[in-house]
């Protein structure tokens, strides 16, 4: 008996010691990815004398939101600039993610629910997209783009961002929609639905978590990309923030607390975004894990 | 309540019959059975009534109505699904609700007939529910519930009750049976049991392959079945099928077994006998119509116990003869052993013949 005794406690201390390195490694994670973060705020609240200093002030002796004012100040021109690119990204990222869910609700639909030529194919070919770097892209589509007389339009960049980010929305919507019965449609249709309404009305419902992670996830997509904005935009006006921001940059010395603030004001709503809508991410990308 | 009437169905994928030109009525207010193995196209010729998936040929009416072309929403039917279908998002009120709201029928008219249904299925008290909230009985009612509320024309039923534990689906069987009953509905049900099918129904129709196989009464296809297929598909143990040859011999007939035994038949069997395509014949007996002898009587035939099931108040056994298992069952006080040599003696007014090239009952 004292010897099963044992063996349980040496097998709890195993368990306990590999919790701590758990622990411990994700506390060391964290730090490295809050931290750049955290580094980010402290330094758009210094001033630009106090963003220089060596050593480092590891706390602005005079905190100061002063470079968030001049962000948001209208009447300052680098207020109007950082404005504009807010809202052009705002408008482009919104756009895009509308656009998706759009396309991509009634595409996944019709790939988990009907049978047709060529089904198989176009499905893969929807994925075939994302087997090559973005970069591969740019060229060809920055002389379509031209051709189509969209350069320097946000329509360009909306395109595009649709072109990345619908295969990845289409493939997460099936996978909801596969996991709804096909009975509860019939049932519908029974029951006096057409069609479209048992789809509009029972099952776009039940898949409202797949849309919501889908939208997170253009959104966030459309948000941050730079390389395509950077290609097909030279206007000023028309820029969206991850560009323009990179003017605090090139224009004159650089501006390091005008430049953190602007960041971690652009951050801003993805974190909100994902902050309030993460539960329903992380169902829609465990959905079907198990069998309820 | 109406009529329904098949005529001619047919379904197929490619090449592949699922529905082969299945005919039958069911009259108003008759509780039908379509019963068969998985498969059999029993599932699907219930599609093709309730109009989910487009037929390939033939008619459907319901009632005075040719519904062949209309929409499922356009058939005034209710389905009841093997997995309830209910409405994850709604709770049972809304979820009892939907059909009544699909019609646009008033909001005191919905409540008081959402109410009634509630009533009659004993939910009131679950109605501000969510279905996962409710245990498979529930769930149940309500689905009964959700097909009940619209007074439609037929009731269609998929395997309502093959996701329930084994004590609640006997109950169920009988709730459903009261049904019935109570709202004289005509009701087109599918199972694989076809003990639930001979129980529950006024009328079976067994399938098989995509072909309807024999549409009757449970008793009468119990007692008559039209071939080899339903007769041991019906009945629990199945009908013991023993291939024979059949031989003249003066004015009698006897079924003779390769093993060298005869068994002599009726004149009446001995013509049913003759009947066939060829002599080979095969030899029908349900347990509860042969007799089991330690010692040869006359007419018996020589066979040997291969098990033995004792349930209590019958013993079931299987007893190899001429190479086929056939099921017996005799009383728990009568002593039967494994490899025991026994006499079987078949009861010549109930057993039934099948010709062994057509797999159909030998008649006269």
């Amino acid at each position: 008996m004292s010897a099963s005794t044992e063996a349980a406690v040496i097998h709890r201390t195993g368990i306990d010691g590999w919790r701590w390195f758990g622990r411990l490694f994700l506390v060391l994670l964290l730090g490295f990815t809050v931290m750049p973060m955290l580094w980010m705020f402290i330094t758009s609240l210094k001033t630009g004398f106090a963003a220089m200093q060596y050593p480092p002030q590891w706390w602005p002796t005079e905190p100061t939101l002063e470079n968030y004012w001049r962000l948001i100040d209208p009447t300052s021109s680098v207020g109007q600039d950082f404005l504009r690119y807010f809202w052009n990204s705002v408008w482009v990222s919104t756009l895009t993610t509308i656009l998706a869910v759009v396309v991509a609700v009634p595409a996944a639909y019709a790939f988990s629910r009907f049978r047709f030529p060529g089904r198989t194919f176009l499905f893969f070919a929807v994925l075939l997209r994302n087997m090559f770097p973005a970069v591969v892209f740019l060229v060809p589509l920055f002389i379509l783009m031209r051709v189509l007389g969209l350069v320097n339009t946000h329509g360009s960049l909306i395109l595009t961002y649709l072109t990345f980010g619908l295969p990845l929305a289409i493939w997460l919507l099936k996978g909801f929609y596969d996991n709804i019965p096909v009975q509860l449609e019939q049932a519908a249709r029974i029951d006096g639905a057409t069609r479209f309404q048992a789809f509009f009305l029972i099952v776009m419902p039940l898949s409202t978590p797949g849309i919501i992670a889908t939208s997170i996830y253009s959104f966030i997509g459309a948000w941050n990309e730079y390389i395509y904005a950077y290609t097909f935009l030279t206007r000023h006006d028309q820029m969206t923030l991850p560009v323009g921001i990179q003017r605090f940059f090139s224009e004159n010395a650089t501006d390091w607390p005008g430049l953190m603030a602007a960041t971690f004001m652009m951050s801003i709503p993805v974190v909100v975004l994902f902050l309030v809508l993460q539960r329903y991410f992380v169902r829609a990308l465990t959905e079907g894990a198990v069998k309820h | 309540m109406a009529q329904v009437v098949l005529k001619d169905v047919v379904k197929n994928y490619g090449g592949v019959y699922a529905v082969n030109h299945v005919s039958l009525t069911v009259e108003d207010g008759e509780f039908v059975a379509l019963v068969g193995p998985s498969g059999c196209g029993k599932t699907t010729t219930l599609n093709l009534v309730a109009g989910l998936i487009p037929m390939s040929g033939g008619t459907i009416t319901i009632g005075d109505r040719d519904v062949t072309d209309l929409d499922p929403k356009d058939r005034d039917i209710a389905m009841v699904f093997q997995n309830y279908a209910l409405y994850p998002q709604k709770s049972v009120y809304r979820n009892l609700a939907f059909p009544l709201q699909m019609r646009k029928m008033d909001k005191a008219e919905i409540d008081r007939r959402v109410q009634a249904a509630a009533k009659t299925l004993d939910i009131t008290h679950l109605l501000e529910r969510k279905p996962r909230e409710l245990s498979g009985g529930q769930q149940q009612r309500v689905a009964l519930g959700r097909a009940l509320v619209r007074e439609p024309r037929a009731f269609l039923m998929d395997e309502p009750l093959s996701n329930l534990d084994a004590k609640l689906r006997v109950q169920m069987r009988s709730e459903i049976k009261r049904f019935h009953q109570d709202l004289g509905a005509t009701i087109i049900y599918v199972t694989h049991d076809q003990l639930e099918a001979v129980t529950m129904s006024d009328k079976m129709a067994v399938m098989n392959g995509g072909f309807l196989q024999q549409y009757d009464s449970p008793a009468n296809v119990f007692a008559n079945p039209v071939n080899m297929f339903v007769a041991s598909f019906v009945g629990s143990p199945a009908m013991s099928l023993v291939p024979l040859t059949a031989v003249s011999k003066g004015t009698d007939v006897v079924l003779a077994s390769p093993e060298g035994w005869e068994m002599p038949l009726s004149d009446a069997n001995g013509r049913k006998a003759l009947s066939a395509k060829s002599n080979k014949v095969v030899l029908g007996g349900r347990h509860s119509t042969i007799q089991v002898h330690k010692a040869q009587v006359p007419g018996s035939v020589p066979g040997k116990v291969y098990t033995v099931e004792p349930t209590g108040d019958v013993t079931f056994a299987q007893v190899f003869v001429s190479g086929a298992v056939v099921n017996v069952s005799v009383a728990p006080s009568f002593q039967l052993r494994p490899d025991e040599p026994v006499f079987l003696e078949f009861d010549q007014n109930r057993m039934h013949l099948f010709d062994a090239e057509t797999e159909m009952a030998l008649t006269l």
